[in-house]
């Protein structure tokens, strides 16, 4: 048997790698994703005062502080068992709308876009925004770093600060709106709504015009049928801050929906002996292994799951957005996994939106943004939508308010069994005897990981960069036969 | 020359902490010829960071196979197979985000230097390095206000371009 191995080869060289092992035909057999867990990030917390939980998750890493810190700082409101002021829930949206712009916003222009726009198998050093915005244009570039810029602007404004926020307190927020900050926020609101309308305009003229790339999203190289999750409001409609979690089977059909206290009776986690990160599953089918289709236990989380396992959207061009893009895709649930970037895009107009929405709703200038806890602290658990999926946070303290014990469980880690199976599917699809193993070839895999947006910061440590790939190709005896990187 | 010195890197994460620890160490060194920020940051952040400087010295963690623990690599751009912070899956490398930032006509600095300590140990959750890292957090600093200072003082550090791999 041989193996080939896909590895990150800069920032931490022997982590976080794929390895696909390669019959004696020279097919793909299997495919392992295999990471580190970062450590002790849970033990790290036990002795902390609960107050300042929400200030320390937020600096797990720099890609979604912002929604450790709302996660956090409901679940400290929850430890408390105290309820916030709809001033501070408005506000604590408001931000974290912003937040969703600026991290999916990067996510697409700078690594998801590349593969349509200059093509999967062009030479890796064009495919990046550079070469985005060769073909495209300049103006694009700068209007998504503006873009970027005003959603950062908007956290600053409503929060104190952005990147690492310490504004969550437990009972609300530490700050209410003034309203010379509210006139300012809603030109930027517009702005963004516009950069929304504009993302979906470039998917539509760059991919779903060009036969070749929408033949790749509706291709069978990248299809998995699992069941979704998602967060949804009292109306089934897509929500990242509140709700209940709804879990809808390979047909579309609400499994159950349970609310964040009850997340232990519905998930549990598989081990497997060559990964630290556990394997999330439906407890109610039981670990049934990587197989998908119907009654499989596996579940994903990330934006083509929240859309699957929603009804609709809340606000009314993402909803006519939401609507054409299951049309288009052949009706729900859809299990082509690029149309994790679609449904993306339309969350960026959706956060657009409802940052409109609320920055015009009078209540957020109400001063009042926080109700003082008064009972003694026990144990508290908050569920809600980071960019790249379900997050739960759970504390116990003591009677004193400091934390005995904690869990976090986030979007990556909720979408290992996925990653997994899509990297062995696209694998066995595009990587075979025949066809050899190029560049191309191997972007055609990477961009199966890459669809998940996985941020294994705090599922695990971070990868390096475009996750530059080095390949070994061996047989079974160990000797390398082939070896590719960039 | 416009100089930022700039540590990047989680200080909750051990030796990951390394740049942001050597930046707070160059506080104060560089009389007004060099400022000084710490970022936990990367990718298109960084072009905000770094616009309007001509020179910028980065100070990173780094965790290459069969390195030793302290070790501090000075990287150019242009041998820069990507560092630490200066590049996560969800953004774009250091690379990447200097040519961009030049071709949104931003102005980048032209002058650019990484320095690269090798960790020990970039995945418990801890405050403060471990002992080989936090030993040439000072000697780092001195180099660098040598370095900015346009002074001859003894240098710890090595060229990653010619580093002979061990693994």
């Amino acid at each position: 048997m041989k193996r080939v191995s896909i590895d990150p080869i800069t920032r931490l060289e022997g982590h976080g790698k794929i390895t696909l092992f390669l019959d004696d035909e020279g097919n793909v057999e299997n495919a392992y994703l295999q990471i580190p867990e970062l450590r002790g990030f849970e033990k790290f917390v036990e002795g902390l005062p609960i107050e300042e939980v929400s200030r320390i998750v937020s600096r797990i890493c720099g890609v979604c502080p912002a929604a450790h810190h709302m996660a956090s700082g409901k679940a400290v409101d929850a430890v408390y068992n105290v309820k916030p002021p709809a001033s501070a829930v408005k506000l604590r949206e408001l931000y974290y709308m912003a937040h969703f712009i600026h991290s999916h916003a990067a996510h697409f222009y700078a690594l998801a876009a590349p593969d349509f726009v200059v093509g999967p198998d062009a030479p890796p050093e064009k495919r990046n925004i550079l070469g985005l915005i060769e073909k495209v244009g300049l103006e694009i570039g700068s209007e998504v770093i503006r873009q970027r810029a005003i959603s950062q602007e908007i956290q600053i404004i409503v929060g104190g600060r952005s990147t690492h926020p310490v504004w969550n307190v437990p009972g609300g927020v530490s700050k209410f709106l003034s309203k010379e900050d509210r006139e300012k926020i809603k030109p930027m609101a517009d702005d963004q709504v516009k950069f929304g309308e504009f993302g979906l305009k470039l998917f539509e003229d760059v991919v779903l015009k060009n036969r070749d790339y929408l033949d790749i999203v509706v291709g069978d190289g990248y299809e998995l049928v699992t069941n979704y999750m998602g967060l949804v409001d009292e109306n089934n409609r897509v929500n990242f801050y509140d709700g209940k979690v709804r879990v809808v089977d390979t047909e579309g059909r609400e499994l159950f929906k349970y609310s964040e206290t009850e997340y232990l009776e519905y998930i549990a986690e598989h081990v497997e002996p060559y990964s630290y990160l556990k394997y999330p599953y439906l407890k109610q089918y039981g670990w049934d292994g990587f197989k998908e289709g119907p009654g499989t236990s596996i579940y994903q989380v990330a934006p083509l799951a929240r859309l699957n396992a929603a009804d609709g959207m809340a606000t009314p061009k993402a909803q006519a957005e939401y609507e054409k893009m299951f049309e288009t895709l052949g009706g729900k649930p859809v299990h082509k996994l690029l149309a994790h970037h679609w449904a993306r895009l339309i969350e960026v107009l959706y956060s657009a939106e409802r940052l409109v929405e609320l920055v015009n709703d009078d209540e957020i200038l109400d001063p009042n943004v926080r109700v003082l806890p008064s009972t003694t602290p026990k144990e508290g658990i908050s569920i809600i939508e980071a960019p790249r999926g379900t997050l739960t946070h759970h504390y116990w303290t003591d009677e004193n308010g400091i934390i005995t014990k904690a869990n976090l469980v986030v979007g990556t880690t909720n979408n290992n069994a996925p990653i997994s199976m899509a990297v062995k599917k696209a694998a066995q699809k595009f990587i075979n005897k025949e066809g050899g193993i190029g560049q191309g070839l191997l972007n055609m895999v990477e961009m199966a990981f890459r669809l998940f947006d996985p941020c294994l910061s705090c599922a695990t440590h971070s990868l390096p960069g475009q996750m530059p790939l080095a390949v070994e190709v061996k047989s079974s005896d160990g000797e390398t036969l082939h070896k590719l990187s960039r | 020359m416009k100089t930022l010195v700039l540590g990047l890197g989680n200080t909750l994460i051990c030796d990951d902490g390394v740049g942001v620890y050597t930046a707070r160490a160059c506080t104060g060194r560089f009389d007004g010829l060099a400022d000084v920020r710490e970022a936990e940051l990367g990718g298109v952040d960084l072009i905000e960071m770094l616009q309007g400087y001509e020179r910028a010295i980065i100070v990173d963690a780094i965790q290459l196979e069969g390195e030793i623990p302290g070790t501090v690599f000075r990287i150019r751009p242009d041998d820069m197979q990507i560092t630490p912070r200066l590049a996560s899956v969800h953004d774009i490398d250091l690379v990447t985000a200097l040519e961009l930032g030049r071709r949104l006509g931003f102005s980048m600095p032209g002058d650019v230097v990484v320095y690269a300590v090798q960790g020990e140990d970039m995945v418990t959750i801890h405050e403060g390095c471990r002992a080989a890292v936090e030993a040439v957090i000072e000697p780092l600093a001195r180099e660098i206000e040598g370095l900015v200072k346009g002074e001859t003082k003894e240098r710890i550090s090595i060229p990653l371009a010619g580093r002979k791999r061990n693994a």
